[in-house]
């Protein structure tokens, strides 16, 4: 086996690991707070990419203004679900909820193309498609952009866990009776969880719509984020980035080493049979928490 | 009055009567017991006092809670909480995964200014040195008698003018008792801070109490001051462990009645 043709695989892979765990993200931030699977994050990537491209194409905006126009709109779209549809499932069984967001999901991702048209749309962020040469080996530029990029926003929001707001959404995510106890208002912290949880989904629609077109099939995201979310063990944030680039050099070798022995492509069973796998042999995940249990 | 239940009424799932028409007053600095069995209803009325009863499908359907002359019945446990009541849960119920630091910090979310809850933190671990040395921990790993300080400090980080406290002394060993009656005195005492104490172990509570009320059944079956309640035999006999002066051959062969129930 070529040592370059491994070198590319993993590297690329590396980069599109890490743009597939800023997905995840956001499902780990909701699963912290609520203790809620959130399965309209994908539907949530892709809105956020047509909303980008919508204000830069509709209204002629710079990227530079459609991006952060974007990213608070989705914000408050974020705060907005958690408020219209979420805040009335308390109380309900979880799984209603998590039903919810899935139906949120199927919803946006009937409506956004059935709106803007079903023709792939051309997200241009500025970046050159030209493959970079280090030696060797070939790098999809806009994939390492997209991988340092996300790489950048999910250590940020590692600090922001260690900041007074981001300790408080952990304590709710710990105890919510008590949270409330202290003084906590415990919907607004959810409500800013959903609202970050649609922002890192923005940021992942724009990377991954620069680099695939925007169409629906950015919402097909969610299926990778949440192998990634269960292998890194849902309420871990760590874990998301080990996990995102375990599930991305998964991938790539199965694409270019896997692939060209069995006649197909192995790409998309991956994320499968790693969720599968998990769930059978680690059920924690690699970094989940474990409940404390004193005798 | 700093706190002043009247006739309150409590319904679980719009069927249960947990409480049954209780008055409770608390004044200003005081240190109020609420004594009584389990599933009498004592942590009921905390409940209904910190607005914690929605999340088990609570509510009170009767009567009012005044804080301050205010009727409160109707803000959120948050408001509450704003306002100056702060509840220590049953169980301690202390952020498990979180530091006892990073637990001190979360209960000051209403506080803007960080030098403010800085100072506040320095108060709480100079009051409980314990979880000074164990600030890097995390609290779910703490003793239960530290977990206990804990959810103490983590209370007063609200800077409450009334501390309800359910069951302080719940699994202690006799000496940390002792220790956490003695600390919720001087919080008493030192600080003006008013507690409303919810205990079973009524000896403790009665030695650090100015006033008790015995709850039965979701009713208040007696209240006074403390030293009237320790000295009513019946309360003695029920509560206190007997007198031990009872000549067992004397006694009747049916089953002594509560004579307050009369």
């Amino acid at each position: 086996m070529d040592f370059f043709l491994i070198a590319e695989l993993v590297i690329n892979g590396v980069f599109v690991g890490l743009m597939y765990a800023l997905v995840s993200l956001g499902i780990v931030l909701i699963y912290k707070t609520s203790g809620l699977v959130n399965l309209a994050q994908g539907a949530l990537a892709m809105t956020g990419a047509y909303i980008t491209w919508m204000v830069g194409n509709y209204f002629g905006m710079p990227i530079w203004i459609s991006i952060p126009a974007a990213v608070v709109f989705m914000f408050f779209g974020g705060v907005f679900i958690e408020r219209s549809a979420l805040r009335r499932m308390i109380g309900q069984p979880v799984i209603m909820a998590i039903m919810l967001t899935l139906g949120i999901e199927i919803a946006l991702r009937g409506l956004l193309p059935g709106v803007f048209g079903a023709a792939v749309k051309k997200l241009d962020i500025g970046v050159s498609p030209a493959p970079l040469f280090v030696g060797d080996i070939l790098i999809n530029q806009s994939i390492m952009i997209g991988g340092v990029v996300s790489l950048a926003l999910i250590l940020s929001s590692l600090a922001f866990f260690n900041s007074r707001y981001g300790i408080v959404m952990r304590a709710v995510a710990d105890d919510q009776t008590a949270s409330w106890s202290v003084g906590i208002r415990v919907e607004k912290a959810i409500a800013v969880a959903w609202g970050l949880a649609a922002v890192s989904a923005t940021g992942a629609g724009i990377l991954w719509g620069a680099t695939q077109g925007v169409d629906w099939s950015l919402s097909l995201l969610l299926i990778k984020a949440l192998a990634i979310a269960i292998l890194g063990g849902l309420d871990s944030i760590p874990g998301v980035i080990l996990a995102g680039v375990i599930v991305g050099v998964a991938e790539s070798l199965a694409t270019g080493v896997v692939d060209p022995f069995v006649q197909a492509s192995t790409r998309d069973i991956v994320a499968s049979v790693i969720i599968l796998a998990t769930l059978l042999f680690k059920p924690h995940g690699l970094f989940g928490h474990e409940h404390i249990e004193r005798v | 009055m700093l706190l002043a239940l009247n006739n309150v009424e409590v319904v679980y799932d719009r069927v249960f009567l947990a409480v049954k028409g209780v008055s409770i007053e608390v004044p200003d600095r005081g240190l109020v017991a609420l004594l009584g069995a389990n599933g009498a209803g004592k942590s009921t009325i905390l409940k209904s006092i910190s607005g914690l009863l929605k999340p088990e499908r609570g509510e009170v359907s009767r009567g009012e809670v005044l804080f301050n002359g205010q009727p409160i019945v109707n803000l959120d446990p948050p408001e509450r909480v704003r306002m100056g009541i702060v509840h220590v849960l049953e169980g301690r119920r202390v952020f498990g995964q979180l530091t006892p630091a990073e637990n001190l910090i979360a209960a000051a979310s209403m506080h803007k200014d960080r030098g403010h809850v800085n100072a506040l933190m320095d108060k709480m671990f100079t009051l409980f040195p314990r979880l000074a040395q164990r600030a890097k921990a995390k609290a779910g790993y703490l003793s239960g008698g530290e977990q206990q300080m804990l959810a103490i400090a983590r209370a007063l980080m609200t800077e409450p003018k009334l501390l309800m406290l359910d069951e302080p002394s719940l699994g202690l060993a006799p000496f940390l008792v002792d220790e956490i009656f003695d600390i919720i005195s001087r919080i008493n005492a030192e600080q003006g801070v008013s507690v409303l104490l919810v205990e079973q172990n009524a000896i403790a509570a009665l030695d650090v109490a100015d006033s008790a009320y015995l709850i039965e059944n979701g009713r208040i079956l007696m209240g006074g001051s403390a030293e009237m309640l320790k000295s009513n035999p019946d309360v003695a006999e029920a509560y206190l462990g007997g007198s031990h002066q009872s000549d067992y051959h004397a006694v009747k062969h049916y089953r002594r009645r509560k004579r307050w129930l009369a």
